[in-house]
């Protein structure tokens, strides 16, 4: 059995619904003693940055900001689409903790060295 | 000790040292929380979880399979589980 997990996420306030499931997954994954890495890339790299999930809070969950600051205190790591976030002009001074802005290789490193990966 | 209600002869195993009423959390919540609870305990020590999700009944189990805390009795919504030896 893999000992590491990934989720993959490419949404954010464009989809609120698919960024809080993939963090309420992220967070099974770490709760179970899995290296789990949360892959932010597209829309999904706004997350990084400090105070943008503050407002989502999708019926039925906790708020995002809590999720997300829940994940990270576990242990779990947030990898952040270089490409990506340059694209949208995002500031890395404002990563929330957690958060690495990282390259393709990065994931295909994590990925390769075998984890499963569900994407949102 | 707080006793879950125990079958007949049962009695020494289904004692808990602390109790946990998760209320209807469910998935990665309730798991990630009920870490946190379980290694609050010493190993050895039980925890008698209340959870009423619909998905608890099979999630609570494979979370116990992948993380080696010991299921001792599942009645949903009762879970009794005993935390395991290691961090």
């Amino acid at each position: 059995m893999s000992k590491r997990f990934c989720v993959s996420l490419t949404f954010a306030k464009n989809d609120t619904d698919k960024a809080t499931v993939a963090f309420v997954v992220a967070n099974a994954a770490v709760a179970s003693d899995k290296e789990t890495m949360v892959f932010l890339s597209v829309e999904g790299v706004r997350l990084s940055q400090r105070g943008y999930a503050d407002d989502i809070h999708e019926q039925g969950f906790a708020p995002l900001a809590e999720l997300m600051g829940n994940f990270v205190k576990a242990g779990g790591k947030v990898f952040v689409c270089s490409p990506c976030f340059k694209k949208r002009g995002l500031d890395e001074g404002k990563l929330i903790d957690g958060a690495t802005v990282v390259g393709g290789a990065k994931l295909v490193e994590f990925l390769s060295e075998g984890s499963p990966c569900v994407s949102y | 000790m707080t006793p879950l209600d125990p079958a007949p002869g049962r009695a020494a195993e289904l004692s808990a040292h602390a109790e946990w009423d998760a209320g209807h959390t469910g998935c990665g919540e309730l798991v990630l929380l009920l870490r946190n609870k379980l290694l609050e305990l010493s190993p050895g020590q039980r925890l008698l979880v209340i959870a009423h999700d619909p998905g608890a009944p099979e999630d609570i189990p494979a979370w116990c399979r992948l993380t080696g805390h010991r299921l001792l009795e599942a009645r949903p919504p009762h879970y009794l589980i005993e935390r395991r030896s290691t961090p």
